[in-house]
Parts: structure tokens; C-alpha cells; sequence
């Protein structure tokens, strides 16, 4: 696997960015692995939920799968603003399967129970391989407004 | 009822429907007889012939434009004729115009779905063409019921017809949101289905949204995000 790899190259690197000059004074692995327990993920739904500040980001508590392990097309609970939350992960920043998107940020949008958004809009992009996957997809695609 | 005389009678109703669009008469509302109780519409067909011309019919959907379709079917009272007798009036009628043969459809189009939902009394019909550059699909149906018994049933009947009408080696499609009340989805491949209540229909607006894309009041009203002030950029991570 490239991972040991990559993480040996990446660790240990000063980033500068160009239009804000801050410089990090810590060593930063890439990524490990997708989305499993005790990541912090990004809520791109329009849900207030998602949306309304809180002191902590929210973060995956269980990833429903064989192995704990969560890509494109899983569900994960989440511990939101003290509650605990459904949601189906969008995008990851772990690289995928060859032609398929990588995202820079763990995406999420939140559902309920029975599989309904709980947001009604999506602004970021979604992948489209998400349709073939196994699952109740159409409904996420339903209330996006960009594919990928 | 059992499923066969449904979809014999589905298919007269697509029959009949486009020897209507083939006489021109397109695009305005209709009121869309209950097609449970007997077909009505063949029955108007063999009775009122030259009327048909007047009678104002709804068209589905355009090939070759890719606006937006939104049908109000209404139930009539034009039931109340007997149908026994019509009913085998339109099936000789059938078999003798072979000038407009049409024939029965074998693959489960766009109009065959349409058609049934009508005949499954479905309220408020919209049929939008989704344009090439969204790889999504061709046409994108949202469909309102009038209870949640009713979407299921709905969807349960589009299954059926389906199943019949595929051929050997397409995939078989599943119900999605079964166990939703509210919202259920079937996905064919080249269309996709949306059952909902008229309260979730209101709540998500999904004819305004793939209407109206990327100018949609609800995208709009969304703040627009913006990094915050300690934001680092991750260098570039390849496999």
C-alpha cells in the first residue's frame, strides 16, 4: 500500500499558504484511512443542525459497516451538538477507486431514521458513482445541485 | 383486478393517448377520467370521435424540448356511462384501425409511466427533462398521493408493469424509502420516480430545484461559505 509511503513523506512538513501567511509548527500525517470513529466530518447540507455553531465539530461515533472502516455510500452516526445523528458520507479525502472524485474535506449530509435528508439542499458537489452503488441514494441526488 | 386486465387496460389507455397526440391536440389540462372503473378514455374515443379534436388533452412530454410539464389530473364524473358495452365497442375499434397501428409498448417508456401513474389516480404529475450536461438522467418525475397507502400502492403497481414489460438482462429495480411514509423513490435507469405527500412535496421543492438549478430560491437563501481566517491550505496528497 502507498500509505506508509505517503505518510512518511508528508510528515514533518512546514505549509505555507499563499494568501494567509500562518506556518504550522507541527508535523501533519496524511490521511490514514476513510471516515471511521472519532473523525470530524463536514456537514454540507443546509439542515440547521449542520449549520449552527458549536463549541465542538461534529464527529463519526459508529460507522454502520462490516469493518469500521467508512467511504462513499456508508452510514455513519454522528455526535452533533450534543445529539446523536444519522448521516450518509458524500465524499472523503482518502483517495478512492481510479476516476472517481476526492474531496478536501470529509463530507456528510445528515438523515433521519427512515432515510430522508434532513436538509433540503445540497451546495457542494456529489459524486454521481453513488447511484451505483447498493443503497437509497436517489434521495440525496434528488437535492443536489452539483454533480461531480 | 387482477395485474394482466391492469396492464391491457394500461396499455389501450397508452394506445388511445397517443393516437390523440397524433392528431395534433396538445398541452392543455385535461380532466383525466378514472381509468380504474372501466376505461372511460377509449370509450370517449369511439363515441366522440370528432370531438376528440376539441377535447382538450395534456401531452407529457416533447422530445425534442426540454421544458417542464406540470399536469393536473383531476378526477371527472364522466364515469357514469356504462363501460360494459364500450369496452368491447373499443376493442374492435382497435383491432380494425390498423392504418394508426401502433404498437403495444415493449419497452417501459416514458409515456408508459405516465400512463400509469394517471390510472393510479396520482395528483399532481410532473415530468421534467433533465438536460444532457447533468449525467443524472433523461427524465426526472415527481409524483404526489394522496395517503401513504396510496404512494406505496403506486409504487408497487410501477414495479409490476415494469418487471412485465423489461427485458431478459435489464436489472430488476428496487423501491427506495420504504420504510419513509412520506418520500419513496424508484430509480429506472433513464428516469427516475419521486412519490411524495404533498407536505414533504412543499417542504423540498425538487420541481424547482431541477427546473431552476443553479438560480433556485432555496440554494439562494443559502449562506455562501467562506474559510475561516485560520484556514491552511494541505499540500497536494497524491497516490
Amino acid at each position: 500500500m502507498a500509505l506508509p509511503l505517503l505518510s512518511r513523506s508528508l510528515a514533518g512538513l512546514l505549509v505555507e499558504s499563499s494568501s494567509i501567511t500562518h506556518q504550522r509548527t507541527f508535523s501533519v500525517s496524511a490521511v490514514a484511512a476513510a471516515i471511521q470513529k472519532m473523525t470530524r466530518v463536514r456537514v454540507v447540507d443546509n439542515s440547521s443542525l449542520g449549520n449552527t455553531p458549536y463549541h465542538r465539530a461534529p464527529r463519526v461515533i459508529h460507522v454502520y459497516t462490516q469493518n469500521g472502516i467508512g467511504k462513499v455510500g456508508d452510514k455513519v452516526l454522528l455526535a452533533i451538538k450534543g445529539q446523536k445523528k444519522k448521516a450518509l458520507i458524500v465524499g472523503h479525502k482518502m483517495p478512492g477507486d481510479r476516476m472517481t472524485p476526492r474531496f478536501d474535506s470529509n463530507n456528510v449530509v445528515l438523515i433521519e431514521d427512515n432515510g430522508n435528508p434532513t436538509g433540503t439542499r445540497i451546495k457542494v458537489p456529489i459524486p454521481t458513482h453513488l447511484r451505483k452503488h447498493e443503497g437509497e441514494y436517489s434521495k440525496v441526488l434528488a437535492i443536489a445541485s452539483a454533480f461531480v | 383486478m387482477n395485474f394482466l386486465t391492469r396492464s391491457k387496460k394500461l396499455i389501450s389507455v397508452f394506445k388511445s393517448s397517443v393516437l390523440l397526440d397524433r392528431t395534433g391536440v396538445l398541452r392543455s389540462v385535461c380532466s383525466v377520467p378514472k381509468a380504474r372503473k372501466g376505461l372511460c378514455l377509449p370509450s370517449l374515443f369511439t363515441t366522440h370521435v370528432p370531438s376528440c379534436q376539441h377535447r382538450r388533452h395534456v401531452s407529457t412530454l416533447n422530445l425534442d424540448t426540454k421544458r417542464l410539464y406540470s399536469e393536473i389530473c383531476t378526477e371527472s364524473d364522466e364515469s357514469t356511462k356504462s363501460t360494459g358495452v364500450f369496452r368491447e365497442e373499443s376493442q374492435e375499434m382497435e383491432r380494425d384501425s390498423s392504418a394508426l397501428n401502433q404498437r403495444s409498448p415493449e419497452k417501459f417508456t416514458i409515456d408508459v409511466l405516465v400512463s400509469l401513474l394517471r390510472q393510479e389516480n396520482a395528483v399532481d404529475i410532473c415530468v421534467i427533462k433533465v438536460p444532457e450536461q447533468i449525467t443524472y438522467s433523461e427524465y426526472f418525475i415527481v409524483v404526489s398521493g394522496v395517503s401513504p397507502r396510496h404512494l406505496r400502492a403506486m409504487a408497487l403497481y410501477a414495479i409490476k408493469v415494469y418487471k412485465f414489460l423489461k427485458k431478459e438482462g435489464a436489472p430488476n429495480v428496487k423501491i427506495e424509502g420504504k420504510d419513509a411514509e412520506d418520500w419513496m423513490c424508484i430509480d429506472f435507469g433513464n428516469m427516475v420516480v419521486h412519490f411524495m405527500l404533498p407536505e414533504s412535496r412543499e417542504v423540498f421543492e425538487l420541481e424547482k430545484l431541477w427546473t431552476l438549478r443553479k438560480y433556485d430560491e432555496q440554494l439562494k437563501s443559502m449562506p455562501t461559505e467562506t474559510l475561516p481566517e485560520d484556514f491552511i491550505y494541505d499540500g497536494k496528497v497524491t497516490k
